[in-house]
């Protein structure tokens, strides 16, 4: 690993902290649960620094990602590239860089980098606080209702070095306010290369936000995503993933439910070919009375694909009328995928409700007789059911042009 | 029209059907009614295509070789099942399905698709036969349907399809009185001089309503007695017992409890 020797990036205060950890804790290796099926030789190969000048050809962004009205912030390689975003945004809403936050907004900003040692789950979350000093910062004032979408872009355009950016989300959402935001991650080429990107939800009292990661780098890149998610009383929380590219692809969610009466409903899909590696590591705490939780993902899983869901529940002392749910179903195509499933419920209040199932199948003879018979060929009946299946995370995102995107992505365009 | 000789369809050492004959005109409407593992399913599934039995014997279809077909192919040479047990297929949505349906046999046939607009009105008269709300249209294939939706589906997927040979497979089991009568309607109302029906059942009672012009008796994987109508009054009085009784050879070949009916 070469990041820990890379000149810390002089304008991210804590990195000599998050360093500081690294040389303390190490890497993750296969004994650490949350890492497990990760490929940590390539993840070592990796060089997680400063942002590097971006050397290839900018892709066509638009042809690249959902078609989406409202503001866009664009990410080139851990840098905000002005001229491709659009930051006029409506009263009440304010987007900016994480560098100009980091400097105009310091108090918001410190949520987001002011971890002591502690607060640092994993030298991959380190290294992301020590060089991702730039980014997307969102801030919604109190009682705003935004009506359209905020986009945030990541584009990832490795060069020879093997280089993968660090990069920093930050959402703030005032009390009584409500909005969407898609992030939507792509990259160019075929070099090797790689994106750490930390997003940090903050949901004040009664807030709602539905958030939308699409994950569709390359296959010659690897995907770190970290969503840190805290919600404040009868705040909502709407998490929807398609995690879709990259060789490893890893999204993870933290979810701190701090205040009373507050939901978090995550869903999400993972759909694997060839090697991929699809990894989804998702926390629920429940920290305050009466909160509710849902985590339902999907796997479809192809050729010698690998899918992992290890999702939590953590129901803390004092967190009575918790209501939990937890659904992982997936489906394999292909003899040579595979599937790591494990929930994991920790619960320690009192009038708990809890519930959790996984399942794994293959696709259903009697469907496949069923539509063969009506027509259907072999080969488009297998698609129907495998999209058929896919859609039913696809028709929980709400903007019509997102799931247009996806379906589109999946290979389908459907009446 | 169709000629089935001399079929037999086994699972395993299962032997079910075992020689079975069946002449099929065009524009008749033919009743197969027999006791349960009697093998009327099987003849039904044989018909369509379903993997998993060893079939022998012959069964084409305005001469082309039906066993020789996958069942998307046996769909696109007119046959249709209407299932006993319809297949719930969740996130997929009725309307797509029935125009991938619909178009995949076009397709194979090398007749133009349907478009989205055009098909929306051939299904919307296609649910009035079948007395059927235009939301199921929009809901998953069956997926939460009662059991005569199910059922009322089958008949709408026929309508839409217009099959050459319609095989009902029990379409009356599950249903009362008044989805039995829509059924039957939309079933009557699909009769044509080049359509041939084959109708399975149980009971007679389907009968009444779609008045067929010929009855065969199956048991034990044979058709051992046919006849016109009133043939199934007969059974309504003395059901299957004489069949069963005096009909066969060997009693312990009749034991098919475990074999899909």
């Amino acid at each position: 690993m070469t990041a820990a020797t890379t000149a810390l990036d002089p304008t991210v205060s804590g990195g000599a902290v998050a360093l500081d950890w690294i040389e303390a804790n190490g890497y993750p290796t296969r004994r650490d649960g949350a890492w497990r099926y990760a490929p940590h030789k390539e993840l070592g190969a990796l060089s997680f620094g400063p942002p590097v000048a971006q050397i290839a050809a900018m892709p066509d962004i638009d042809a690249r990602v959902p078609a989406l009205d409202g503001p866009r912030i664009v990410v080139v390689n851990g840098v905000v590239d002005v001229e491709l975003s659009t930051m006029v945004a409506p009263a009440g809403v304010h987007l900016s860089s994480l560098a100009v936050a980091r400097s105009e907004q310091p108090e918001l900003v410190a949520s987001h980098f002011g971890h002591d040692g502690d607060g640092i789950r994993d030298a991959y979350m380190a290294l992301n606080l020590a060089f991702g000093g730039d980014g997307a910062v969102v801030r919604i004032d109190d009682d705003v209702t935004l009506e359209v979408p905020i986009h945030i872009v990541d584009v990832e355009i490795p060069d020879d070095s093997r280089n993968a950016s660090c990069t920093g989300v930050i959402i703030a959402m005032g009390a009584r306010s409500s909005a969407t935001i898609v992030e939507t991650r792509i990259g160019t080429g075929a070099d090797f290369g790689g994106s750490n990107i930390r997003t940090t939800v903050t949901l004040g009292e009664d807030s709602s936000l539905e958030h939308v990661l699409l994950q569709d780098v390359p296959s010659s890149h690897v995907h770190l995503s970290d969503v840190d998610v805290h919600q404040a009383a009868r705040s909502r929380f709407l998490a929807r993933s398609f995690n879709l590219g990259a060789s490893f692809g890893r999204v993870a969610y933290h979810v701190d439910l701090n205040g009373p009466e507050a939901h978090t409903d995550l869903s999400g899909l993972f759909f694997g070919f060839g090697t991929q590696v699809l990894d989804q590591q998702i926390d629920v705490v429940h920290a305050a009375e009466n909160c509710t939780s849902r985590q339902s993902f999907r796997g479809v899983l192809d050729d010698e694909s690998t899918g992992i869901f290890n999702g939590g529940i953590d129901v803390r002392k004092g967190a009575d009328g918790t209501d939990a749910e937890q659904s992982n179903k997936n489906l394999i195509l292909s003899d040579r995928a595979e599937i790591n499933t494990q929930p994991r419920l920790e619960i320690l209040a009192d009038e708990v409700a809890c519930k959790h199932g996984a399942t794994v199948g293959q696709l259903d003879d009697a469907a496949m007789y069923y539509m063969r018979s009506r027509g259907i060929p072999a080969n488009e009946a297998r698609r129907l059911l495998i999209n058929g299946f896919a859609d039913q995370v696809v028709d929980d995102v709400g903007i019509e042009s997102v799931r247009d995107w996806i379906t589109h992505r999946l290979g389908h365009d459907d009446v | 029209m169709l000629h089935v000789n001399n079929l037999t369809a086994a699972i395993g050492d299962k032997e079910i059907l075992k020689g079975l004959d069946l002449e099929v005109g065009a524009g008749e409407v033919h009743a197969i009614m027999g006791p349960n593992g009697s093998g009327k399913s099987t003849l039904a599934h044989a018909l369509a295509g379903r993997d998993g039995y060893d079939i022998t014997g012959t069964i084409t279809l305005d001469d082309a070789d039906l066993l020789d077909m996958e069942p998307e192919a046996r769909a696109a040479a007119g046959v249709f099942l209407g299932f006993q047990y319809p297949v719930e297929i969740p996130g997929v949505n009725n309307m797509y399905f029935l125009r991938t349906a619909l178009n995949s046999v076009r397709r194979a046939r090398g007749e133009d698709e349907v478009g989205a607009r055009d098909f929306l009105s051939v299904a919307k008269e296609a649910m009035n036969l079948v007395e059927m709300k235009e939301d199921f249209l929009y809901r998953a294939v069956n997926a939460g349907f009662s059991g005569g939706e199910k059922k009322r589906n089958e008949i709408l997927q026929m309508a839409i399809m217009q099959p050459r040979l319609a095989v009902l497979d029990e379409t009356d089991s599950g249903l009362d009185i008044d989805a039995l009568r829509i059924i039957a309607g939309g079933v009557n109302a699909l009769r044509n001089p080049d359509r041939s029906m084959i109708v399975i059942t149980h009971y007679q009672r389907l009968l009444d309503y779609i008045k067929p012009d010929f009855v065969h008796v199956l048991v034990d994987g044979r058709i051992v007695q046919s006849g016109d109508y009133t043939l199934a009054l007969e059974l309504e009085d003395h059901g299957y017992a004489n069949y069963v009784n005096h009909d066969l050879d060997d009693p312990s070949t009749r034991s098919l409890s475990g074999v899909p009916s």
